[in-house]
């Protein structure tokens, strides 16, 4: 007999996307796609239901976020693999989706080489990301930009502490000064030595390190 | 001269006809003093002249009767002979003929030079207001057009570019199907696979430069940053984006128009400028947050040609959009400075419990 295939779910608002991924997954004799779905609130209710090993989810959904799917997801079926597929510049989105949880991320116009490929990846429990972003990601932990565990934050001193929380929080740099009750240019300066501490090159790094530390330490 | 007669004019009634009348005995006295002998008449015509233009013509020809009667009576009182009685009367006649004359003529002009006014305040209103709509229009324009671009990149992003994907699946599935019964032809499909990736590439670079800023508050930091990454690489230039503290914009609209005026700022710096190095910075402080653009080219040409480049019209234009002021100056240290500076109100909102 044969084995029980491996389960696949996709959720993309895209009809022709959708049909031709799963023509495609199933040309691999032991792929199945178990369902589809095109908006985030319906993906939920139907993997929970269907139990799918991998979702392939895109990010940019007509209704509801992909990310919060994915951190919804990642909580309630922890069992799932989920693979980012996007539209959109994996240099900038591809970092904020696997720390949501996905573990993996293809940007669309290349899913038809890679889609198989990242599946077969994150079945066999690792993580996939396309050449040229693994190198990027690999020159930021050299460079010791990419923090192992929160350690960096840790050289925070209590003032920059503060001010990165704040931001964190989705405040801005002038209402951080108003709430900690000190001017602006010393809000700069925090923010100076917090990219400098935590290796970050620029303001959207910093703010995009500050709202992912806030949301892993909700307490602080 | 012109100054006088204009605060003359803003007087009262009351002050005017006590000024005239003070003119009047003013000239009779000096005319009793100096003796018949010699003639003051013509002076008399300084209160006619204020009567008919501050008061009314009614008013000057009373004064004007007044004048000669005050005129004779002068004369007859330092002792003026004369051959017959009527002579008095005949030249007190010709007289009070000349002031009307006056007195006629001064309301004619005072009366053109009313209609004059009154028709330049007319047009200059009519001119205001269209210059009002013109405004209206052109902001409108702007709006229309960004609107148009928003769509069409959405659309582009949203609809081609999926549909492009579905190709790629689709050639993909064929490429397999023909590599699983061995034809050499599957190479052909996986050709065509790249070739509409290529496609799908193309179609989102142009969709990118149309609808550029993402609509979260951290947008224009990424789109900015982007932006300078992707000039960088087609133009061959330094081009880099600093910002020292995060720089939120809550409304799309602003963050918007702050993108396309870097994007037009570092285009001419490029093809205008010949710029090699390119700074695009967003810095916020107490009192306002400000879009800069520096190069190290050519510089505005200055003064700067009659006709000012379309780009910069519509960058000052939609700077003016969002409440911005605009600057735009060649350096002393060579190149251009581009700015937008923005009031603090501008951008401030309540925080949310929510990250952005």
């Amino acid at each position: 007999m044969n084995a029980p295939k491996i389960k696949i779910f996709l959720v993309d608002d895209h009809p022709l996307v959708r049909e031709w991924l799963t023509n495609l997954i199933h040309q691999q004799p032991d792929l199945l796609v178990c369902g589809e779905s095109e908006d985030a609130p319906h993906a939920l209710a139907a993997i929970t239901a269907s139990r799918p090993d991998v979702a392939i989810v895109d990010i940019s959904l007509k209704h509801g976020s992909g990310i919060e799917l994915i951190k919804n997801l990642k909580v309630m079926l922890p069992g799932v693999a989920i693979i980012v597929l996007s539209m959109h510049d994996e240099r900038l989105y591809a970092e904020r989706a696997l720390r949501a949880g996905a573990r993996g991320y293809i940007m669309k116009r290349e899913t038809a080489k890679k889609v198989i490929t990242a599946i077969r990846h994150v079945l066999a429990g690792k993580i996939y990301m396309s050449e040229t972003l693994s190198a990027v990601f690999a020159e930021k932990f050299v460079d010791g930009k990419l923090p192992a565990g929160g350690s960096l934050v840790e050289q925070l001193s209590d003032r920059e502490l503060e001010t990165f929380q704040l931001l964190g929080k989705g405040y801005e740099t002038r209402q951080v000064a108003e709430i900690m009750n000190i001017s602006m240019k010393t809000v700069q300066a925090h923010c100076a030595h917090i990219k400098e501490k935590l290796k970050l090159t620029n303001a959207a790094e910093l703010l995009r390190e500050a709202v992912r530390w806030q949301e892993n330490h909700p307490a602080g | 001269m012109l100054q006088f007669v204009n605060r003359l004019e803003n007087r009262s009634r009351r002050v005017l006809i006590t000024l005239a009348l003070l003119i009047i005995a003013l000239i009779g006295l000096v005319d009793y003093l100096t003796g018949h002998e010699i003639s003051f008449s013509v002076f008399y015509l300084l209160g006619v002249a204020l009567a008919v233009w501050f008061v009314g013509w009614g008013f000057g020809a009373l004064i004007s009767v007044t004048s000669v009667g005050v005129w004779l009576l002068g004369d007859f009182a330092s002792g003026a002979q004369f051959s017959g009685p009527l002579v008095p009367i005949w030249n007190a006649l010709v007289l009070l003929t000349f002031y009307l004359v006056v007195v006629w003529l001064l309301a004619r002009l005072r009366l053109f030079h009313q209609e004059l006014e009154a028709q330049v305040r007319q047009r200059t209103a009519a001119l205001t207001d269209e210059m009002a709509e013109r405004e209206r229009l052109e902001r409108e324009l702007l709006e229309i057009s960004e609107r148009e671009q928003r769509r069409f990149g959405q659309d582009l992003h949203d609809g081609l570019c999926q549909h492009l994907t579905g190709a790629t699946l689709a050639g993909q599935v064929l490429e397999e199907k023909l590599a699983a019964l061995n034809l050499a032809e599957a190479a052909d499909a996986s050709k065509v696979v790249e070739i509409v990736e290529e496609g799908i590439n193309l179609s989102r670079r142009l969709a990118k430069g149309l609808y550029p800023v993402e609509l979260a508050a951290d947008g224009l930091m990424l789109a900015l940053e982007e932006f300078a990454a992707t000039s960088r690489e087609l133009f061959k230039v330094a081009c880099h984006f600093e910002c020292d503290s995060p720089v939120l914009f809550h409304d799309p609209v602003t963050a918007g128009h702050l993108y396309r005026i870097a994007q037009e700022a570092v285009g001419n710096a490029i093809k205008h400028g010949k710029a090699r190095n390119i700074l695009i910075r967003l810095d916020v402080s107490e009192e306002s947050t400000g879009l800069s653009i520096k190069d190290d080219g050519l510089g505005l040409p200055e003064p700067l040609p009659e006709k000012r480049g379309l780009g910069l019209r519509i960058m000052a234009h939609r700077s003016g959009m969002i409440g911005g002021t605009f600057i735009a100056r060649r350096e002393t240290t060579g190149g251009t400075l581009i700015a937008c500076e923005l009031r603090a109100e501008a951008r401030r909102k309540p925080p949310s419990q929510t990250p952005p």
